[in-house]
């Protein structure tokens, strides 16, 4: 097969260069941990593993100022915030391009979400093929796969000496690197254990009941780390916060599993029991999503398995499921 | 008898005679190699019970979460300790708890699907083998050792000029998410509505950004002066590496001059900031 090739030499040059006409997103390492960072030195970079968090916070920040609006002798001014820089991702894997492209069905549904549109549309994606996915890596499972290019811009399967390099979309194309053509074929598709998440919507409706979650939720700490780790866990908080003269409009992160996510004024709170919330993070990503989005919520990067600290194993819960259901009752 | 089989069989005498509901132990976690929590409420349950070097978890937390119920919770020392500090603050009650204590040689350092040799720098530490309060014993108490210096790492940080300690700091919060772990874990955070959390008056706000960041950390460290017992669940669970025990120890190495006060080595001992004597000038 005739493939575009690009050294490693030339790819680093092609960063370099990304580096003085762009914003460079990449994973870095900072404490042990690999994360998503602004990048100003190519060696930086670090590809031999996932990020610890997901990339969503390029689009969806963990905090980010919505609008201010400041009164001044009388006048007042609502001052919205812009994106203004144009940013690539670099080195993002299939999973988490995937995870981007499942939080835009509800942030760009209309009314779309002008700050997250804004972010998407001044960010290029350029995906790396996972060569070497981790035991509890599950894309396969979820219609992605370890080298699937359908929601990036460009992707990357590293080769000998360098890498493949496949233009999918028009923005790709505009900043593609120096390619030479070559006669070389993909490497294999690496394969991953098969979860079965084949018509779990479905089950899941039998299961609401179930003692199942007040079970499994006995373990759970309702910490916010899955949530936090998450590529499709999209809930957040809103608050406004004066100072005199300025009343600043700001959105956080928060998460179905905290206590008060979901009391209301009076302090009614429709989901008071840890069974309640631990059962939403499910029911949201295998049911609510599907039926609203059409897809399921999850992309089976495997970070919340890793993360959590009581091993609360979404596989598990999914085998588990199944299992009930195959077994017939609710 | 492997301390894996005395638990599997007191939990069934305990489940088969009534005498609790529920048993809170350790099972094998789903990567195979560590350790995960186990609520056992049927005598088929019991098989999966399992402890060893890696059983880090402090069980004792979920006991909040089980006043009304008999319960029996599996303690290593550390956790043990807990029992008592809830104990004292009126949490649960000692005739709803039967206490499987543990021996403990010290756990080792695990992470997802792997599981080090090295001990964790606590353990190393630790001078306390049998827990202080229990109504089983598991194992055999190891011979006690000489204590140790506990805090060469606090003294340490505290050596190093204001500057360097703040940009440390700086650098360790701002990488905080707001998770809330390191309070979910710990048995000494059982506020039924935490400061964060609360709207009027606005203690720290939503922003997840470093200034609330540390806000967040220093109220809480000073919310467990006292009380931490250092198990150092915290900061195990912290999904970005925050060393949360260095500000827990601090506070301990504090009180523990000020006071001579160690919490949760008894059940009955008045902790200094629950009590105020006339005669108490502090220096």
């Amino acid at each position: 097969m005739m493939a575009q090739f690009i050294s490693k030499k030339d790819l680093l040059a092609w960063l370099e260069k990304l580096i003085q006409e762009r914003t460079l997103i990449a994973p870095a390492r900072t404490n042990d941990l690999l994360l998503f960072q602004l990048i100003s030195r190519v060696d930086d970079i670090v590809l031999n593993s996932n990020t610890e968090l997901s990339p969503k916070e390029c689009f969806f920040p963990a905090t980010e100022t919505l609008f201010t609006v400041r009164t001044n002798e009388g006048h007042t001014e609502l001052v919205a915030e812009t994106v203004d820089r144009e940013t690539v991702i670099f080195g993002l894997r299939p999973c988490d391009a995937m995870g981007i492209a499942l939080i835009d069905r509800p942030f760009l549904a209309e009314p779309a979400d002008t700050l997250y549109g804004q972010h998407r549309a001044r960010t290029i994606l350029v995906g790396l093929a996972c060569s070497q996915p981790k035991g509890e890596c599950f894309c396969t499972s979820l219609g992605g796969g370890p080298d699937d290019a359908t929601h990036l811009d460009i992707l990357l399967t590293e080769v000998e000496d360098g890498y493949i390099v496949q233009a999918v979309t028009e923005r790709g194309k505009e900043i593609l690197p120096p390619v030479a053509e070559r006669e070389l074929p993909l490497p294999p598709t690496p394969s991953l254990e098969a979860i079965p998440t084949e018509g779990l919507p479905e089950v899941m409706k039998r299961f609401f009941e179930a003692p199942y979650w007040s079970r499994l939720a006995d373990r759970c700490l309702h910490c916010n780390i899955c949530a936090y780790v998450c590529p499709t866990c999209y809930c957040f908080d809103v608050r406004d916060y004066s100072t005199k003269g300025t009343v600043e409009r700001v959105r956080s992160w928060e998460s179905c599993q905290s206590p008060g996510f979901t009391r209301i004024a009076g302090g009614y709170d429709p989901r008071p029991t840890k069974g309640a919330r631990l059962r939403q993070r499910f029911y949201h990503k295998f049911l609510y999503f599907p039926e609203q989005f059409g897809a399921l919520g999850c992309v089976g990067c495997g970070r919340c398995i890793r993360a959590c600290p009581v091993n609360i194993d979404i596989r598990e819960i999914i085998s588990d499921i199944q299992r009930m259901g195959a077994k017939g009752g609710a | 008898m492997d301390p894996s089989q005395q638990i599997r069989e007191k939990a069934k005498e305990l489940l088969t005679s009534g005498a609790v509901q529920c048993v809170i132990g350790y099972e094998r976690a789903t990567d195979g190699v560590t350790a995960r929590p186990l609520f056992a409420y049927e005598v088929e349950d019991v098989d999966r019970f399992i402890f060893d070097q890696t059983c880090s978890h402090n069980l004792t937390r979920y006991l909040l979460d089980k006043r009304d119920k008999d319960t029996a919770v599996v303690a290593k020392p550390c956790d043990s300790r807990a029992i008592n500090l809830l104990l004292n603050e009126k949490q649960i009650q000692r005739e709803r708890v039967f206490v499987i204590g543990v021996a403990c040689q010290g756990v080792v350092e695990t992470e997802w699907n792997h599981v080090t040799e090295r001990l964790q720098t606590r353990c190393e530490l630790c001078r306390q083998h049998t827990p202080v309060i229990y109504d089983f014993l598991v194992g055999e108490a190891p011979e006690e050792e000489p204590p140790s210096q506990a805090y060469p790492d606090v003294s340490q940080i505290e050596a190093r000029p204001i500057a360097e300690r703040r940009s440390l700091w700086e650098g360790h919060f701002s990488r905080c998410i707001r998770c809330y772990a390191c309070r979910q874990v710990c048995p000494g955070c059982y506020c039924t509505e935490c400061f964060v959390e609360q709207l009027d008056p606005l203690w720290a706000g939503i922003r997840i950004a470093p200034p609330e960041n540390e806000i967040w950390h220093t109220i809480r460290a000073f919310h467990l002066a006292g009380r931490c017992i250092g198990c150092n669940e915290c900061e195990r669970v912290c999904p970005v590496n925050i060393p949360l025990s260095l500000l827990n120890r601090k506070l301990e190495k504090e009180v523990d001059q000020l006071f001579g006060f160690q919490a949760g080595l008894s059940a009955e001992a008045l902790p200094p900031f629950a009590t105020f004597e006339k005669e108490e000038i502090l220096e």
